[in-house]
């Protein structure tokens, strides 16, 4: 069961009601149970493993040793290990199975070992109570897609028992709408015309490629935004707060800046609990002080910032696949962050050698489509799925760039309609209006309900029949999977 | 020792300003980035494992936080 299927909508409306029916110090058992539940339609086996891990992780808490930590540790990486390249490895072998997969194991896996780390390192306090404890690894909205959560801000929320707020609600559902329009008027319809040219990528070239790279930046945004702002939604509904994962990360002037806005738990959970742990471990810094004698200052200063973020880099591809391709991904997001850290001092000579002000609107927009074409580079290496593919696309890319084809034959007709384009178009302009507003410090949703009533149900009812219109979805159309759900 | 640490970051990372406020890293002015640079420098200049952790925002909203670190660090 997914966010975008009517069986979600029945089951959202069970779990509101029981949830506020239900008297406050019990209102958690609502939680677990439907969350249980949403884990069992996804099949009983992944529930096993799910349960298996949530022990492991839960020993190790009420133990707090450090050989313990490490057990935990390393049983909940094999298992992660096992189900990101056990289907690979099975494939290696020509044999025909395929492996068990839990759902959302990259995103539960990383939230225990955050768990059993700041247990040990006496940051948080152990969860005494197995179902407790159970609950803040599965809660329903975030097990999908994340967002990663913390222990010490989530499991308080979700023993509290919170009261119902219309407005909270309200504001709720509104959030989750917004996300339904990102996903299935905008991501969804882009996936048509991006699947299409990676799927059959021999019958194009040139132009093609070009934009199905550029809009596939666009579609992964809107699929993988739309999914957090569905789970902020529906969480915010029963009065729980989960972390944001985006903050309008196409605004982004550099590349480490875009990751302070993308996938922001996933990043931060790497800088708490990998990159500080190896930047200040003794070695590493005895090597740093070595190298500063031996070579110089400078040098010396810098690997502190380089291995750890070199590691950080690798690993955040692993994260996401075992594939070469997000091996490879890893590598270049490493490599140009790694680049813009050491030489900031020199980037900024050479802009100032150009007499460019840093400052201007201007350069600040240029930084941003930078940052967006350097988005969409990382897009090429994973998006069509194949590295030969990728590197098939990339070398025809520059070629045979027919405008006249794509306009009229090609974009427009051959793969995605007139309206299609028109719809595309117009949903783009929305969100980034939107976004442009948020960036600018405005709460749209609570300006919107400062408006008079019917301007207001003008907002909420426009964007709800868009989605029911303009949603690709309906009898013989199985919306997209979101992308994320399968990290 | 907090005119001497005061001194000490001052030159490692002249674009912070270290008096600015009490709260450095509650208020945003040191990055991660910055922080590790401060543990290696206090580290070697101190001769001292900073360990996981001490790395909490009382240690380092101000240099009196890091000195009294320091400090205590000195003295195990």
């Amino acid at each position: 069961m997914t966010f975008v299927t009517i069986t979600f909508f029945l089951f959202l409306a069970v779990a509101f009601l029981c949830y506020f029916v239900m008297p406050k110090q019990h209102r958690w058992l609502v939680l677990l149970a439907f969350s249980i539940a949403f884990y069992l339609f996804a099949g009983w086996e992944k529930f096993l493993f799910v349960l298996a891990s949530a022990l492991i992780a839960y020993l190790v808490g009420r133990k707090g040793t450090k050989s313990s930590l490490v057990f935990g540790i390393v049983s909940i990486v094999l298992l992660l290990f096992y189900a990101k390249a056990g289907n690979s490895i099975l494939a290696a072998f020509q044999m025909k199975e395929s492996i068990i997969v839990p759902l959302g194991i990259s995103y539960y896996s990383f939230s225990i070992i955050g768990y059993m780390l700041d247990v040990y390192y006496k940051k948080i306090e152990c969860e005494k109570n197995f179902f407790a404890f159970l609950l803040y690894m599965i809660y329903f909205p975030q097990i999908l897609e994340g967002p990663i959560p913390r222990y010490k801000k989530l499991a308080p929320q979700l023993m509290e028992g919170h009261e119902f707020s219309y407005e909270r609600f309200c504001f709720g559902a509104q959030r989750a709408l917004w996300g339904y329009f990102k996903k299935l008027v905008i991501a969804d319809r882009i996936a048509l015309y991006t699947g299409e040219v990676f799927s059959n990528y021999k019958d194009y070239s040139g132009i093609y490629f070009f934009v199905a790279v550029l809009l596939s930046s666009l579609q992964l945004y809107t699929d993988f935004s739309g999914c957090m702002d569905i789970a902020l939604g529906v969480s915010q509904c029963f009065g729980i707060t989960l972390d944001e994962n985006f903050r309008r990360p196409f605004f982004s002037k550099n590349a480490a800046e875009f990751w302070r806005r993308w996938h922001i738990t996933l990043g931060t959970w790497f800088k708490d609990y990998v990159y500080m742990h190896l930047a200040i471990h003794p070695k590493l810094l005895k090597l740093s002080k070595l190298a500063k004698d031996k070579v110089g200052k400078r040098f010396g200063k810098s690997l502190i910032t380089i291995i750890p973020l070199a590691v950080v880099w690798l690993l955040t591809g692993l994260w996401h696949g075992t594939g070469a391709d997000y091996i490879l991904w890893g590598c270049y997001w490493g490599i140009i962050i790694i680049l813009s850290t050491v030489f900031a001092k020199e980037w900024k000579q050479v802009n100032q050698f150009l007499k460019i002000d840093g400052n201007s609107k201007g350069f600040s927009r240029f930084q941003m489509i930078r940052t967006f074409f350097v988005f969409s580079g990382a897009r090429l290496l994973t998006a069509p799925g194949d590295l030969k593919v990728s590197a098939y696309m990339f070398r025809h890319m520059f070629s045979l760039w027919s405008f006249r084809e794509f306009f009229t034959k090609g974009a427009l007709v051959g793969i995605l309609s007139v309206w299609d384009v028109v719809i595309v178009i117009i949903g783009t302009l929305i969100l980034w209006k939107v976004d442009l507003l948020q960036e600018q410090g405005v709460e749209i949703r609570k300006k919107i309900g400062q408006y008079p009533i019917p301007l207001r149900w003008v907002f909420y009812y426009g964007l709800f029949f868009a989605t029911l219109v303009f949603g690709i979805y309906g009898p013989g159309y199985q919306a997209s999977d979101f992308v994320y759900i399968q990290f | 020792m907090e005119e001497e640490i005061l001194e000490l970051l001052s030159a490692e990372f002249p674009e912070v300003d270290f008096t600015a406020s009490d709260e450095l890293v509650d208020d945003g002015l040191l990055d991660s980035l910055t922080i590790t640079g401060i543990i290696a420098t206090l580290s070697m200049e101190y001769d001292i494992e900073i360990p996981y952790e001490e790395i909490i925002e009382e240690n380092f909203n101000s240099i009196a936080g890091l000195a009294s670190m320091v400090e205590r660090l000195q003295e195990n």
